[in-house]
């Protein structure tokens, strides 16, 4: 009995070790600093709305949370009824589809008390008591206040109910096990609300409510361990997420947000293009149409500052530098792939130019992007396949989806002739490499 | 609110809502129907204008982002040096079999010129890779372009 009681104490031991190993540390334990309980932080209001808000109706409250959240990307289906649903998350163990979260009572969330949303969204568990997966980041949304969910569920609550059920999931076994997902929950959601740092000012503190239990950043932006959950020793340093690659956004001077201005980061957030840095396009072009150029300016700085505190975490995938803007004409500079050259001249040079300056507008230029320094290709070949559309005040300028137009095998040797012209490195893309990506796109 | 835009060297003022194409305003406001309407997304270049001395396709291109910048028409461009020269030498070579994308064509090959003034045929493709013509006369294209740059038409 005695060796046996011993076994016991050596196995929980271990297993107690491993979840710590493989768990890592939370997403704000970087800072490091002394954390309060929110009731006890008098220095400013990290949570709720901005202060022209403070005054609204708790369903405008709502509506500024929800988008700050950005929940209506991930549950609407494209081209279908917001907040309805549908939605197809690509995995490799089968697809996922999102929910109805719209007020209706058979297919949506019309009949959840204000607990049983609480329950769903920071512990991942459904009314009827069954597990969610971790797309949905009930991971993240722990750490914002009951209050904040609570005026999330009364903006969902005054939209249209929408009488549609998302499809069934098809995930493959073990996956398809909802109640898995305890084990999952038990190890990887601890359940912790916000708790502001003392040692940093108002602002970083509402930038990482902001960033953390509503933006999610560190969904796309932040790598996952061993078990599909966010590894925070390593982040902000860049993920592929659904076939994207989410670039590194610390504070690393070569290949994160180091060397961006104050300027060129609100820019980017606001507005979705940064002079020298790129537009933003695919998920996180989402990401700042339907939400952060919905943010009050002050909340956008605030993001800001946040950001500037995340240690430096190097990529080693990338290249130290960004290359310099290419020659003029298209006899200069390397012209390797004569496939890639050939489709380029006809489909891109037009917008783009041979420099990678464009004549159309800064926000089709070429230098300077991770995308085209990316020696895997991987934003590029996507921006090819689906097109993108930048959404400004001015109105909005896109390019057309090539997915449909050109073969695998051509998008392969454009991409790989635009980042050996454009970037510091060329990509070695196939077209096995395209098909595969095309098949990790979400709808 | 009106928009202005510097058209063939002079000032056009209209209401345009800023995300219209160029070409919607060249065509539908200004009823200037030399630049032509072939696929919409860019991809076959009957739309090309020139912004700043650039060929750009009008399909895609809004129209705010073209305020305070040159932009110069197929109704314009016979009084360019390169332009004028383009035209008479598709004259002699009679390039032109139906029409419809030539406009396109005369603007690339004359931005092409411009910047280029003896291109070789690796400068021809990669200015011109991207002006289809379903009538097939690249080759009197060709020939045109070598023409213009060589200044032997009459």
């Amino acid at each position: 009995m005695r060796i046996l009681a011993r076994l016991v104490v050596i196995a929980i031991v271990a297993v107690a070790l491993g979840v710590f190993i493989i768990r890592g540390p939370g997403p704000l334990d970087f800072a490091g600093g002394t954390k309060v309980a929110l009731a006890d932080y008098r220095a400013g209001k990290p949570t709720g709305v901005p202060a022209k808000l403070e005054t609204a109706s708790l369903v405008e409250r709502g509506e500024y949370l929800a988008k700050a959240a950005d929940c209506m990307v991930c549950h609407t289906k494209p081209g279908e009824k917001e907040y309805a649903g549908g939605l197809a998350f690509k995995l490799p163990f089968g697809t996922l589809y999102s929910t109805n979260i719209t007020p209706d009572k058979d297919t949506g969330i019309g009949n959840y008390s204000d607990q049983d949303f609480l329950n769903a969204v920071q512990h991942g568990k459904r009314r009827d008591g069954a597990r969610l997966y971790p797309a949905m980041p009930y991971t993240s949304y722990p750490l914002m206040t009951d209050e904040d969910v609570l005026a999330v569920k009364a903006y969902l609550f005054s939209l249209p109910a929408v009488r549609v059920k998302a499809p069934e999931n098809t995930l493959s076994f073990p996956f398809n096990q909802r109640w898995a997902m305890t084990f999952w929950s038990a190890v990887f959601n601890p359940d912790t609300r916000f708790a502001p740092d003392t040692s940093k000012s108002p602002e970083w503190n509402r930038g990482a409510y902001l960033a953390e239990a509503l933006a999610h950043c560190g969904e796309c932006h932040t790598p996952r361990n061993l078990g599909f959950a966010l590894d925070n020793r390593k982040k902000f340093a860049g993920a592929i997420t659904a076939g994207w690659h989410a670039f590194n956004i610390s504070s690393d001077k070569a290949t994160g947000l180091g060397n961006w201005s104050d300027a060129d980061l609100i820019a980017y957030l606001s507005l979705g293009h940064a002079a020298g840095h790129g537009s933003a396009s695919g998920p996180m072009g989402e990401a700042v149409d339907h939400s952060f150029s919905q943010f009050a300016p002050e909340d956008i700085r605030s993001i800001v500052a946040y950001l500037r505190s995340v240690p430096a975490q190097p990529s080693p995938d990338l290249p130290a530098t960004t290359a310099p803007v290419a020659p003029a004409s298209h006899k200069e500079g390397i012209t390797a792939d004569a496939r890639g050259k050939k489709v380029f001249a006809s489909a891109c040079a037009s917008c783009h130019g041979w420099s990678g300056e464009s004549p159309v507008s800064p926000m089709a230029t070429l230098t300077g992007t991770w995308a085209v320094n990316d020696p895997a290709a991987t934003n590029v070949a996507q921006i090819v396949i689906s097109g993108t559309k930048r959404h400004t005040p001015d109105g909005a300028l896109s390019m057309p989806a090539f997915g449909h137009a050109y073969s695998d095998d051509e998008i392969a040797a454009v991409a790989n002739y635009v980042t050996a012209r454009f970037g510091a490195k060329g990509s070695k893309l196939t077209a096995k490499d395209v098909a595969e990506l095309r098949e990790q796109t979400a709808e | 609110m009106a928009t202005k835009l510097t058209i063939n060297g002079e000032t056009k003022s209209f209401d345009a809502p800023p995300d219209m194409p160029l070409l919607w305003v060249l065509r539908d406001i200004l009823g200037m129907t030399g630049t032509k309407f072939g696929c919409g997304i860019a991809q076959c270049g009957a739309c090309t204008v020139h912004v700043d001395g650039k060929a750009v396709r009008s399909c895609v291109l809004p129209v705010s982002a073209v305020e305070n910048r040159a932009i110069t028409t197929i109704e314009h461009i016979g009084s360019t040096p390169a332009g004028s020269k383009v035209q008479k030498a598709w004259l002699e070579a009679e390039v032109i079999q139906c029409g419809y994308c030539q406009s396109g064509q005369i603007m690339s090959a004359a931005a092409l010129l411009a910047s280029t003034p003896k291109p070789d045929d690796a400068d021809i493709d990669a200015a011109m890779a991207g002006n289809i013509c379903r009538c097939g006369t690249y080759v009197r294209i060709r020939e045109a372009i070598k023409l213009a740059a060589n200044g032997r038409q009459s």
